[in-house]
């Protein structure tokens, strides 16, 4: 391991900006839980899902924690498997908010479940051929080995476990999003999913969420530690988050331009990108424009790519947009009707044939923050009790942030 | 043995009471309660194991609405059965039919996404999926007459629309029906392969709706005066 020289601490602030982060973090916690006893109580019909639309709102807060989980661990394997030496002193960091953002999003996906009680049901009982199977020995994997690769990181003794177990995680977390990914590729009988692409595109996504997420949250922390921040990795940053979102829009076009082509999708294609519903405006305002467009012209047009205050404004922006475009994906192929009687008009009492709404409740709402909640109490005590930080990224060749 | 239903369009008229009588039965089997959300209120709902459709075929004065019921169709090649995390979800080998454990169900939903006729339901106050089971609580219970041994939903057809059946057996009622009449699956491009199947309706002519018959000649007569008149 590279990064020998650097020197890690605990966090040794103890004021109100800690201690405010810490408490609000406990209080979405706090929501969170308030909501799972309530929904517990009362059962899942005072959500705002139904038949039609089975997953909602703290599904699309799970998958986007888990995908992001995933793409934050990046940082760390840029280090470790391109052997990238700026990298590597955030390796510790990536790890503790891989962790973080994954059991953030598996506590709304279990508390969500009709049955949570019976998770350890899904802890012994596998079926192989169930992607949604193979994702939780994924999502278990990828808790022990990123584990085991920050104690490898922090730990002399296991020191020559760093490369190996970081080669691991980094192609574990690979099939960890293409499985994610593939929960909708595999899904034949709606016309929004059933794609291959749809496991590279989940990985780009979290290359791009994942990286916007470290930029924001690495930031906040050594700002808030009062502690160097390096200029030039921040540059490199800056230039691997547009390349990372340019392969979204790829592969995003790609997909729905293989759609659109199709006979059989291109009627949900029209429903998502034609202004036919609510998830276009989602689509073309909140994702394209605003969750890609102005971020790309944040990072690469010469007025602004410069300026700190631009690099975090484009990754806020792309954190917000890969939400919207999860929700689109999520909310907006459920809502698209079932085909059952091709090139016929179809009418019943149950919203057969129709355009299924969907309206989150505050409940929900609760549920998806209080997974936010579990990330951000674990990050700021994860900093505080064990030495994740770098007390300085400074080099010599750039002017760095004080 | 493979267990199943052939429904036949031509006669089921959507008075849904096999939809009622399969909610009445099963609320108190096997997979019971079939909760109802909000029964008394402005927007009642609830769980369903067999629900009717209805569709537009032709134009008119050529069309016809034709009454769908759709229910679990106890896939041979069950998608619901492979998504399923847990194994809760599984295929009977001794007749096919597609049932839910419902010890072992977690309620991910993951099920009713995978099934391309929406027959399964999460059941929002037991947070387990629920669908039909084809009566199996009914139809081996041998304190039963021989003639009561049959899913709730075909007693109960005032058409007599229903049939229940096994499908291996080539002299079965339901293998005749399917051999005589056309039965067909829904949706068999999927390739999952529906046991269940639908008879389709018979094609019909048109029934005029404007008095053809032959004028007599008294009102030939009257007609032609009042045309007359009328100038």
């Amino acid at each position: 391991m590279s990064n020998k020289a650097i020197v890690y601490s605990e966090v040794q602030q103890s004021g109100w900006g800690y201690y405010g982060v810490l408490m609000a973090g406990m209080a979405l916690v706090g929501l969170g839980l308030i909501a799972f006893f309530y929904l517990e109580h009362t059962g899942h019909y005072v959500t705002g899902m139904n038949n039609q639309i089975v997953w909602g709102l703290p599904h699309v807060f799970a998958i986007f924690l888990i995908v992001a989980a995933s793409g934050i661990l990046n940082i760390g394997s840029i280090g470790t498997v391109f052997n990238n030496k700026a990298y590597q002193p955030l390796g510790r960091l990536s790890g503790l908010l891989a962790i973080s953002c994954l059991i953030g999003g598996l506590m709304v996906l279990v508390l969500d479940l009709g049955r949570p009680d019976r998770l350890i049901i899904a802890m012994t009982h596998y079926n192989f051929k169930s992607i949604f199977a193979w994702n939780i020995i994924l999502y278990n994997g990828f808790l022990a080995l990123v584990g085991l690769y920050v104690w490898a990181m922090m730990d002399h003794k296991i020191q020559y476990l760093y490369k190996p177990v970081g080669f691991a995680a980094f192609f574990w977390r690979l099939v960890l999003t293409a499985g994610t990914g593939s929960i909708f590729g595999f899904l034949v009988a709606r016309e929004a999913y059933d794609s291959a692409i749809f496991a590279p595109l989940f990985i780009l996504i979290s290359f791009a969420l994942g990286l916007a997420l470290f930029i924001l949250i690495s930031y906040v922390l050594f700002t808030g530690a009062q502690r160097v921040l390096s200029k030039d990795l921040l540059k490199r940053k800056r230039y691997l988050l547009a390349l990372f979102m340019g392969a979204v829009l790829f592969f995003e076009a790609i997909f729905h331009i293989t759609a659109l082509y199709a006979a059989e999708h291109s009627h949900f294609e029209q429903f998502i990108l034609s202004g036919a519903s609510g998830y276009s405006l989602w689509f073309w305002l909140g994702h394209i424009v605003l969750g890609s467009i102005v971020p790309l012209c944040l990072l690469l047009l010469p007025w602004w790519r410069e300026q700190v205050s631009s690099l975090l404004g484009a990754a806020a922006l792309v954190v917000m947009g890969s939400f919207i475009q999860l929700y689109v994906i999520i909310i907006g192929g459920q809502a698209y009707p079932l085909t059952l009687f091709p090139n016929a008009t179809v009418e019943s009492s149950f919203f057969d044939g129709v355009i299924h709404t969907y309206t989150p409740t505050v409940w929900e709402l609760m549920l998806g923050v209080g997974g936010v909640g579990v990330t951000l109490v674990m990050i700021m005590i994860g900093v505080k009790v064990l030495r994740f930080l770098p007390v300085s990224l400074a080099t010599a060749a750039s002017g760095d942030i004080e | 043995m493979k267990l199943g239903l052939v429904v036949d369009l031509d006669v089921c008229v959507g008075c849904h009471a096999c939809a009622v009588s399969c909610k009445q039965w099963n609320t108190s089997g096997m997979s019971g309660a079939l909760t109802d959300y909000n029964p008394y209120g402005e927007d009642p709902s609830g769980v369903w194991f067999n629900r009717v459709r209805s569709y537009e075929v032709g134009d008119y004065p050529q069309n016809k609405t034709i009454n769908f019921p759709m229910s679990c169709m106890h896939c041979e090649q069950a998608d619901c059965v492979d998504v399923c995390p847990t194994g809760a979800s599984y295929k009977r080998v001794e007749d096919g039919i597609v049932l839910i454990d419902q010890d072992k169900c977690m309620g991910c939903n993951y099920c009713s996404w995978a099934c391309p006729y929406g027959a399964r339901e999460l059941d929002r106050s037991t947070g387990t999926m629920k669908k039909c089971t084809l009566c199996l609580d009914r139809i081996y219970d041998e304190r039963l007459e021989e003639v009561d041994r049959q899913p709730s939903c075909v007693i109960t057809c005032p058409a007599h629309a229903r049939h229940f059946g096994d499908f291996d057996d080539p002299d079965s009622n339901v293998s005749q029906l399917v051999r005589e009449r056309g039965g067909y699956q829904l949706m068999p491009e999927l390739g999952y392969s529906p046991t269940n199947r639908y008879l389709p309706p018979r094609v019909t002519r048109l029934i005029p709706t404007e008095d053809v018959s032959k004028k007599s000649l008294i009102s030939s007569v009257k007609e032609w005066v009042n045309k007359m008149v009328e100038r």
